[in-house]
This record gives structure tokens, sequence and C-alpha cells, in this order.
């Protein structure tokens, strides 16, 4: 059957959807307004909003801490999988291909549960099966013993050729942050020779995975700096960004903060980026760090998104900020169940 | 001599022939007028529409609203009719 040409249509179509939905998230006051409620408030609250389906449907079975955070796992799940059904042509494997990050999260949660003799209810609960791997293979994977069968249920899948690979040298102490890292790696690659196979919007896509690159490489840069202990930064680069595997080698080895960020800021091409980077000559955690690079990414997608309004950014911008506003609940509805002071959870939401 | 001047009488127009090619000329210029902004509104429409229909998708209470601004580049094939009447009485 010959192909239906619809032209940019389903293009502006999907990309007004996004900004739609965009437009829906929790403001900045809801969040602060939140602060000051317990946990059944927060539930109360959350269910006036898009998560209502949820948390009646789990309501039955589920209270506290557990309802919200199923609630939120689903409503996210449910969310990326109505975005991969309504996104036309090469904007949906552009977004598939976005996706498969989710998949590399799961499979490393599944594994670390099981290693850590957690229960297979609890490990359910922080799963989101937005990837490649669909719920029933999730729960499939979740029931299984041992990490070797876990693996052997993802023969056929994309995680499975390195995972089956680092396995056989052995379950050691960092049989997992090592295969993390080589998951990511792969993941990152994939992404890059995907955009830049002459694909329709590979371009706006290869920006995105630039931006993303960099940022992961700065967090990593300064979580080893904090702990150098954490292990080797070269397993943790990713290539593929601006600033290049060589350099960030060469500048880890600074050790005087102001030289180091001396020597990254022109490698950087975010104006933004460069901006936070001056800001952090001065001492401050690695969370505040990571909130702090969390922020330029989203704003910087945001103006991408406005820049290139129907490509893959509206997209992507939406799911970025989707995906915090979950982190930013969950960190809410931990915090509480935990008696953590406001100010102190503030510290950790995305706003 | 006489076959020249018969060509010469073939090529001279009549004032009917002149009034009807007149005629011929507006309408096309009215067909132009019609169809050119036909086309534009249509260009125009395809990007409010899907906009408007992706909007109302997400929220169904802006009907109203994107009904009103999918209409709006309307008024270019409007004023190509206005000027095809004008062309033709």
């Amino acid at each position: 059957m010959a192909e239906v040409r619809a032209g940019p249509a389903p293009y502006i179509y999907v990309c007004t959807r996004m900004r739609v939905r965009k437009a829906k998230l929790l403001p900045r006051e809801e969040y602060v307004r939140m602060l000051n409620m317990g946990l059944s408030e927060i539930t109360r609250s959350i269910e006036e909003t898009q998560y209502k389906k949820e948390i009646d449907e789990l309501a039955p079975s589920f209270h506290g801490i557990d309802l919200i955070e199923l609630a939120l796992s689903w409503n996210l799940a449910k969310e990326y999988q109505s975005i991969q059904k309504i996104t036309p042509g090469s904007l949906k494997d552009l977004t598939r291909a976005y996706l498969r990050k989710w998949d590399i999260q799961n499979v490393l949660t599944i594994l670390r549960g099981k290693l850590h003799g957690e229960k297979p209810g609890k490990i359910r609960e922080v799963l989101i099966p937005a990837g490649e791997l669909d719920k029933q293979i999730l729960d499939k994977l979740i029931e299984e013993q041992t990490p070797e069968r876990i693996i052997e249920g993802l023969k056929g899948k994309g995680v499975y050729p390195l995972l089956s690979r680092s396995f056989e040298a052995g379950v050691k102490e960092d049989f997992l942050p090592r295969v993390e890292n080589a998951l990511y790696k792969q993941f990152y690659a994939d992404l890059i020779s995907m955009a830049q196979s002459g694909i329709k919007g590979g371009r706006q896509f290869m920006d995105y995975i630039t931006l993303d690159i960099d940022i992961t490489n700065i967090r990593n840069m300064f979580r080893f700096r904090a702990d150098p202990s954490a292990g080797e930064m070269s397993d943790a680069v990713v290539p593929g960004g601006t600033i290049s595997p060589q350099l960030i080698q060469r500048i880890m080895a600074i050790k005087d903060r102001n030289e180091f960020i001396d020597a990254l800021i022109p490698s950087v091409k975010v104006r933004d980026l460069r901006e936070l980077l001056e800001t952090l000559r001065e001492e401050k955690s690695v969370r505040e760090i990571e909130i702090d690079l969390i922020k330029v990414q989203l704003s910087e997608m945001e103006s991408m998104s406005k820049m290139n309004p129907f490509s893959i950014h509206p997209i992507l911008a939406y799911l970025e900020m989707k995906k915090y506003e979950i982190f930013n609940l969950r960190a809410l509805a931990r915090g509480k169940e935990s008696n953590l002071p406001p100010e102190r959870i503030r510290g950790y939401l995305v706003m | 001599m006489a076959d020249a001047a018969t060509a010469v009488a073939a090529t001279e127009m009549t004032v009917e022939m002149v009034k009807a090619s007149q005629l011929g000329m507006k309408a096309l210029g009215a067909g132009i007028a019609v169809g050119l902004t036909g086309i534009g509104t249509g260009l125009a429409e395809m990007a409010i529409g899907s906009a408007a229909v992706g909007a109302t998708a997400e929220n169904k209470d802006v009907f109203g609203l994107v009904l009103l601004l999918t209409v709006i580049p309307e008024t270019i094939v409007i004023f190509g009719l206005v000027v095809g009447l004008l062309l033709l009485f």
C-alpha cells in the first residue's frame, strides 16, 4: 500500500498535545504547598490531579507510601505508553529509542533487588514499564529467583548481549556498577548511531543526546571528585558529548576546584551550563550540584523545544519534565514518610 | 494581392471579439484569485487545525476557542472571493 503523506500535520498535532500536557504538570507553588502537608493530604491532593485514576484503582489494595509509589509508577508508565502510540513516523522510533533507558533502569533495579533479597512486591513498586520490556516481561523477571534466570529471561532483548557477557565474567562486588556503566555507554552509542543514520529529525535528536551526555559526564565528574573511592571515572565516561573523554581524563587529575572549572568551561557549549559551572566554584554538596544540573538540562530542553517546535524536542522535554514530577512527588512522599523536615525535603526537589 | 488583403482582415479583431476576450480574462483573474487564496487558506488551516485537534484531545474545554482560531484563515479565501466577484460584476 502506498504510504500516506500527511505533511507536517501529525508533527504539529503531537507536539501541541505534548505542550498541553506540559502545561498540566504540577507548578512550583503546588510542591511548596505539599511540603507542609502530611502523607494522606498529599495523596488526596494528587488524587485531584491527573493521578486520580491510578489512586482510585489502587486505593482498595494499598495505602500510605505504597499507594503513592505504585500510583506514580503506573501513571508514568501509562503516560509513556500513550505517547509512543500517538507519535508519528520517525518521531515514534526516536521516542522508543530514548525510552529504552528505562529498560536498563528496570533490569538493574530487578537485579539489585534480587541480590539484596528484596520482596517481588517491593521491586515492582519502583519499576516503570516504559521501554521495550513491558509489564508482563518485567513481572516474569521479578518472579525469577536467581540473576542467571533473570538474564536468561531477557534473551532476544536489546540489553541481553551485554548483560550475559558481563555476567559470564562472574558476579562480583562490582558486577552491577560495571554492567550499569557498560549498558549506558551502549545505550548512548545506539542513540548516536540512530541519530546519524539519516533518520528524519536525527539532527535535533543528536542535539538532545549531546546535551544529555554532557550533563551525565559533568555530574559524574563532580560525583567522583567528591568521592574518589566510588571507582574509576574512565569507566563512567560516556563518549559522544562536546567534552571529549580525553579531556575529562586530563581535567579529572586537577585537584584545585577553580582550576578544574577553568579547564572545563571552554569545552562546554551551552551558555546556562557555563554560568552554572561558574557558580560551582563555591563548595556545594553533590546532591545540590545534581539538582542544579537537572534544572539547567530542563531549561535548555525547553528552549530547544521552542526553537524546533515541531520536532522531537517538545516530546523529549515533556517526557523529562514528567519524569522529574514523579521524582519530586516520590521524594515528597518518602520524605514525609521518614518525618524529614520540609527544608530538607525541599533540597531533593527539582522545581 | 487579394490573398494579402484577406489575411489582414482575418487578423483584425472585431469589437465583439475584444469584449469576449476581456470577459475571458476577467473570469481567469477571478478563478486565480479564488483558487490561490483557497490554497493559502488550506495551508494555514492545516497547521492550525492539527494543533486545534491536538489541544482539544487533551482539553475538551478549548474546543470553542480553537474552532474560532481554525476558521480565521477563512478570511483569506473570502478576500479572494470578493475580488473575484468584483472582477466579474
